[in-house]
């Protein structure tokens, strides 16, 4: 069918490419974050931005069909999940609040300051996903919000939910965002009300079942216990993550995996499937609580966060 | 297909279409728990109607534009696709299929491929997690939403780069199914010999 010189080339492309591949994937691992591959790809990441913008807005009223469709065949099963969900929280507002009432009380006779769920100097920037990985190998999205508005490498960012991941590369108008349940994702994070830490870490392919390892065997653990980021403050190994930020709750505790491996099963709050907007925790020097707004015009906190 | 700047310019247009279209809205789509890849659909087709080499270069292009955009890492979605789109052109410089739901089976397997070999390449990349059953759930699902969205993904493909064709397979095979002269020993030893229609 053909000759030896066709069949020659043919096999030299594969070879060149295949060989291509090799090279870029060795070079990426090996340079830094601020080589040349690094630099291309925030590069491309910059001019692709305003492209997948607009096709994601345009192409919104279509996911959203789709959404809605998915969600009214799952709707009875959630229905009944909920509402048991909401029984279990009545109970635990009621719980809360009376432990607010002592705390109040406490704080007044010991004199200690109020203790806020993100750190001082936080200031919290809402965003809008514009881009997504499409494979469970590599969770990452992408968002409309760059250095321009203050976004900084490694800041964490929450949805309405609870942590989501923390920002692994930043060009002017874009950043990148590495899911907690990517395969390279560790968080230390805290059971509560027992306080002891672990390390939670995803598994691959199942993100409503996260793994909270390295757990003292003698923890006091119940289905439904409330995990949220320790934010180690110590100098050697810093969390990325500051304090108190809402992970997701304990899904299930195998006394014997608990006893061998160490490790329960926690149910994250954040939806990693259908995230539109996410709010970046930005460190700000001056504590100011308030949200700001992405320049594009992306809503605030108030009317995402519950 | 003939190297020229209108079919560069032709199968570049379709694959950054594809990839824009992937990060920002397929990707987004949870359906029965996994979610449509159409760049390898758009690989797989360039790769079909214009054989193996064009079928490599298109899956290097795509896989590059994938991980540009994503800041995965580059090079690993271009080794995949480079590797699925030379062997979906081999197929059909091989068997030359002519049939109108070729693009079904096609789509199966350099789908099933594809999702596969990201998956090798990640273990080969030292992944430092557990892997749920339900990695494997999400793999199925690509496979089966690629097969369902093969028929329309692979005749826009066709339909865009048809003037850049040297031969397109499916008009080849109506030429051949036309009625046509046998010979003077006709079609099968002493048959009667046809006439050509009018």
């Amino acid at each position: 069918m053909y000759d030896k010189q066709v069949v020659r080339r043919r096999r030299a492309a594969l070879a060149v490419l295949v060989a291509l591949s090799i090279v870029l994937l060795t070079a990426y691992f090996g340079e830094g974050p601020s080589g040349l591959l690094h630099g291309l790809q925030r590069g491309a990441q910059e001019v692709f931005q305003p492209i997948e913008t607009g096709v994601s807005r345009a192409t919104k009223p279509f996911r959203d069909l789709v959404g809605w469709v998915g969600d009214n065949i799952s709707a009875k099963s959630e229905n009944d999940k909920l509402k048991k969900e909401n029984a279990d929280l009545r109970e635990q507002v009621a719980r809360g609040e009376a432990a607010e009432n002592e705390n109040r009380k406490l704080r007044g006779i010991v004199g200690l300051p109020r203790n806020p769920a993100y750190p001082d100097g936080v200031k919290p920037l809402t965003a809008r996903v514009i881009a997504r990985s499409p494979t469970v190998w590599s969770e990452a999205v992408q968002i409309d919000a760059g250095s321009s508005d203050g976004v900084r490498v490694d800041q964490p960012v929450v949805t309405n939910g609870g942590l989501v991941g923390r920002v692994s590369s930043v060009t002017g108008g874009t950043a990148t965002v590495t899911l907690i349940v990517d395969a390279s994702s560790a968080v230390s994070a805290q059971v509560l009300p027992d306080g002891k830490f672990g390390v939670l870490k995803p598994k691959i392919g199942n993100p409503n079942d996260m793994r909270l390892e390295y757990l003292d065997k003698n923890t006091k653990v119940e289905k439904g216990d409330l995990v949220i980021t320790s934010g180690s403050t110590d100098e050697k190994l810093e969390s990325l993550f500051p304090k108190g930020i809402p992970i997701g709750r304990v899904k299930r505790v195998d006394p014997d995996e608990l006893d061998i491996y160490e490790r329960i099963h926690i149910e994250p709050f954040a939806d990693f499937k259908r995230m539109e907007f996410v709010q970046v925790l930005r460190a700000n020097p001056q504590p100011d609580p308030d949200t700001e707004q992405a320049p594009n015009g992306v809503s605030g906190q108030g009317e995402e966060t519950p | 297909m003939t190297l020229s700047a209108g079919a560069i310019v032709r199968c570049g247009l379709l694959l950054l279409l594809a990839m824009v279209l992937q990060v920002s809205t397929f990707s987004q789509l949870d359906i029965l728990g996994g979610n449509a890849d159409i760049t390898v659909l758009v690989v797989a087709a360039l790769a079909l109607y214009s054989g193996s080499v064009p079928g490599a270069i298109a899956g290097f292009c795509a896989g590059l534009l994938l991980d540009l955009a994503l800041g995965a890492n580059l090079g690993a979605t271009s080794l995949v696709l480079t590797v699925v789109g030379y062997f979906t052109g081999r197929f059909m410089e091989l068997r030359d299929p002519a049939h109108g739901l070729i693009p079904l089976p096609v789509a199966l397997v350099s789908s099933a491929a594809y999702v596969l070999g990201v998956a090798a390449v990640q273990f080969m990349l030292d992944i430092g997690a557990t892997v749920s059953l339900l990695a494997v759930r999400e793999m199925v699902a690509t496979i089966l939403l690629n097969t369902i969205l093969a028929l329309p993904a692979f005749a826009l493909v066709r339909r865009v780069i048809r003037p850049v064709l040297l031969y397109d397979p499916l008009e080849r095979r109506r030429r051949r199914a036309a009625p046509q002269s046998s010979g003077p020993l006709g079609l099968r030893g002493l048959d009667v010999k046809r006439t050509q229609l009018p």
